[in-house]
């Protein structure tokens, strides 16, 4: 069996309101998919339909090559963290993890091995009432390890959590991806991705923005840009844009210049007699690259986000 | 930063796939498992059982016996009358008794005068009895528990006559003492060689009974009656026995006006009051002890809506469906589980409810069934199926409305308003709505037959399982079309 989710055509609709519309992406084995997009862009709605929770209105989610619903053992096949606080507070966190083994007939000490993997041992006969938002956080994926899954999902998993356990999902995301299994992660922050995540799937209300590596995005953001400084900034400006650059002041010595490669922005800048003091190609941050593409997601409704592959 | 390519090893494998197992006995574990591990949810469970017996002791201990106190040592069973004037002979072996009812007057379209054969005077013992009613003709009689076969008009004077062979005992009714005509026959279990034939009256009190909400009273007092007979023959009549009377018990109380026998040569002239068969307003003192499932049934309601909506405010059966997608089989498991914890928490409740009470009761002066009794046992067991019915019941109505408060305070306007309104109301309306409602399921507690008694004990159960039977599958419905 395959270690991949595939979503093909998938469209769900709440009365009026389109929540997802007609998304296709493939999570592969081996990587952490980064699933992005603003709140409220469908990316809950989705990893709901993919597990058959919500019916979708078209289209298909396969895990594995199978539709969810029909997984006789689904905790084996994908492990999934959709809301960290959907534990009984009263129920203590080993017990929690031991219906949820009984129920799909897993060995009671894969209960155990998960709370070791989840660093919860000394928290494993605390109620999970009693838990902060970063235990509760390792109780939900101690709980979709369970099944020792190929593939798994992770809702907003570093949602508030603090540096060191931002640190530690994001090592754990990437030794599981190792093994060999399909990761596929959501956030509405790219930067907590950023160094975590193989591939993006962006969306933007409902709709794909860009499915693409992270390299290829960085490299489409970064836009063939080139960051001049200079103490001459106003002559710089003037000489680029007459031989037709785009040239944007970035700060009081800093000038970013688009549409000219590096060797004919020194040649021209050499020829007009205008001093610099440094040329670098420019490198855009996930952040920003994220930035460019929702915001035209929400201006121009996505279409242009095609583009972006 | 720049991404690794996916490395193209061989996709993961499940290390514990080839151990795991789906199954509906693993569904009811993990059910079991969600239950069991919320400390609260158990202790609503114990709640249930011990507000029950509470509420039974705390009735038994406020009883009191108000009966006249004297008569008989051995009272004829709960719920059932003996009275009335009995005149009788020994009939030795296989015989006949035969009269003519010349008069009847006084006690009502339900008095009874006519002819008695039974095995001993002892009350509460098995009787064969042929008789005319003012308002119910000519009816054939036995036992405790219902008002006799037969009827239409009689006119007087009317004959009648009893004849046994070994333990059947069949009546006949004649016009004029020549053409008889069979009204029944009916058998007399252990009946000895010797028993007891003759003539008797019997009348039912004058009852009133007022219906208020919350209760009701029932007020007595006694009708008589006075029958004469002739043309009294009894054969083959025991050597040497003399007629005999059993009256009204109660002892100087006794009110000879009221009771008694006169007569010459072969006319009798009978007075008696009180009644024979069942007591129809009779205390129905298991379903007294009982009654405080109306208030542990509380608990039980609310665990078993609990158990769903806990789920449902939390997200957590979005959980649930990811371990197991088949939605139908979860909620199977579910209800199995609900009912299985609504019917231990009913069982014991109900069995120490009338253990505990029995002896409190019996200090009171109050001879309660023992539990060894048939209907008693109904009424044990029956409350423990009734609160298992009552948990799958409000666990589906908790899928169908999906929050608590909505979810309890629905089932508990269903299963108790019925019966609050009801006392409220004329007792045709009352009976409806307790025929029609879930509260029919309580009619399993019944031992007792009563004049306000609406359904059968099982027949009432069988209407709250088809309440619940209903609502299960709606439960079904939604949860498999809804997303979670």
């Amino acid at each position: 069996m395959e270690a991949t989710i595939e979503v093909r055509g998938l469209r769900k609709r709440y009365g009026a309101a389109v929540a997802v519309d007609d998304l296709s992406f493939t999570a592969g084995p081996g990587q952490v998919t980064g699933f992005v997009g603003p709140n409220g862009a469908g990316k809950s709605t989705t990893m709901r339909m993919i597990m058959g929770l919500d019916r979708p209105d078209a289209g298909t989610a396969l895990v594995g090559g199978r539709p969810y619903r029909s997984l006789r053992t689904p905790l084996c096949r994908l492990g999934a963290m959709l809301d960290a606080a959907a534990v009984h507070p009263a129920r203590r966190a080993r017990d929690h993890l031991r219906w949820l083994a009984h129920a799909n007939g897993l060995p009671a000490r894969r209960v155990d091995e998960v709370i070791e993997l989840a660093g919860l041992a000394s928290a494993a006969r605390r109620r999970a009432g009693g838990f902060s938002l970063g235990m509760r956080q390792r109780l939900g994926i101690a709980a979709a390890l369970l099944g020792d899954p190929p593939v798994l999902m992770f809702d907003e998993p570093v949602n508030g959590l603090d540096p060191e356990g931002i640190a530690w999902i994001r090592g754990l995301l990437r030794s599981l991806a190792a093994e060999g299994r399909a990761v596929l992660v959501s956030s509405h922050l790219m930067s907590e991705l950023e160094g975590g995540a193989d591939h993006l799937v962006v969306i933007g209300r409902g709709r794909l923005i860009a499915d693409t590596s992270v390299a290829d995005l960085l490299d489409a953001a970064s836009g063939g840009r080139v960051e001049l400084r200079t103490a001459e900034r106003q002559g710089a400006m003037t000489v680029l844009a007459r031989a037709g650059a785009t040239a944007t002041a970035t700060g009081p010595d800093a000038v970013t210049v688009a549409g000219l490669p590096s060797e004919r922005i020194i040649a021209l800048l050499t020829g007009a007699g205008v001093a610099f003091s440094g040329i670098s190609a420019h490198r855009a941050t996930l952040e920003e690259a994220y930035m460019e593409l929702t915001r035209d997601a929400v201006e121009f409704q996505a279409v242009t986000g095609q583009g972006a592959r | 930063m720049t991404a690794p390519a996916p490395p193209a090893g061989t996709p993961y494998r499940s290390a514990v796939l080839a151990q795991a197992r789906d199954g509906f006995g693993r569904l009811l574990l993990a059910e079991w498992t969600k239950l069991r591990t919320v400390p609260r949810w158990m202790l609503t469970l114990l709640a249930s059982v011990l507000l029950t017996v509470l509420v039974a002791l705390l009735s038994a201990a406020g009883t009191d016996s108000t009966g006249s106190g004297g008569g008989d040592a051995a009272p004829p069973p709960t719920g059932t009358f003996d009275l009335g004037h009995f005149t009788y002979r020994p009939l030795a072996g296989d015989g006949s008794v035969t009269a003519r009812v010349a008069a009847q007057d006084g006690g009502g379209a339900w008095a009874k005068a006519g002819l008695m054969l039974r095995g001993s005077a002892q009350r509460g013992t098995p009787y064969a009895a042929l008789m005319v009613t003012p308002g119910h003709g000519v009816r054939l009689q036995t036992g405790y528990a219902s008002g006799g076969q037969g009827g239409g008009a009689a006119a007087l004077p009317r004959w009648l006559r009893l004849t046994r062979s070994g333990t059947t005992v069949t009546g006949y009714d004649s016009p004029d003492g020549r053409a008889w005509h069979r009204v029944g026959s009916v058998r007399l279990d252990g009946l000895p060689e010797r028993a007891l034939a003759g003539m008797f009256v019997a009348v039912p009190d004058h009852v009133e009974v007022q219906r208020q909400f919350g209760g009701e009273s029932v007020s007595g007092s006694p009708g008589d009656t006075r029958a004469t007979f002739d043309h009294v023959s009894l054969s083959p009549a025991a050597p040497g026995a003399a007629w005999r009377d059993r009256g009204t018990p109660g002892g100087p109380a006794a009110d000879p006006d009221a009771d008694g026998r006169t007569g010459s040569g072969g006319t009798f002239t009978l007075k008696g009051t009180g009644d024979i068969g069942p007591d129809e307003f009779a205390d129905d003192i298991t379903r007294t002890t009982l009654t405080g499932v109306l208030i542990g049934q509380a608990a039980v309601v609310a665990l078993a809506v609990l158990f769903v909506t806990a789920e449902f405010r939390r997200g957590m059966l979005r959980t649930t469906f990811a371990a197991s997608p088949r939605r139908g089989r979860v909620l199977a498991a579910k209800a199995v589980v609900a009912g299985l914890a609504g019917l231990g928490a009913g069982l014991a409740a109900a069995l120490g409810a009338v253990l505990l009470a029995g002896p409190v009761l019996r200090s009171h002066g109050m001879s309660p069934p023992p539990l060894s009794d048939g209907a008693v046992l109904r009424a044990v067991l029956g409350t423990a199926a009734l609160l298992g019915a009552v948990a799958v019941f409000s666990l589906s109505v908790a899928v169908i409305v999906r929050r608590s408060a909505p979810a309890i305070t629905i089932v508990l306007l269903l299963l108790l308003v019925p019966q609050i309104v009801a006392t409220g109301l004329p007792l045709s309306a009352a009976r409806w709505l307790e025929r029609l409602t879930p509260a029919a399921g309580f009619a399993i507690q019944h031992t007792v037959p009563r004049f306000d008694q609406a359904i059968a004990p099982w027949a009432g159960f069988g209407v709250l399982c088809a309440y619940t039977a209903a609502a299960l599958a709606a439960a079904a419905w939604l949860i498999r079309k809804r997303d979670a």
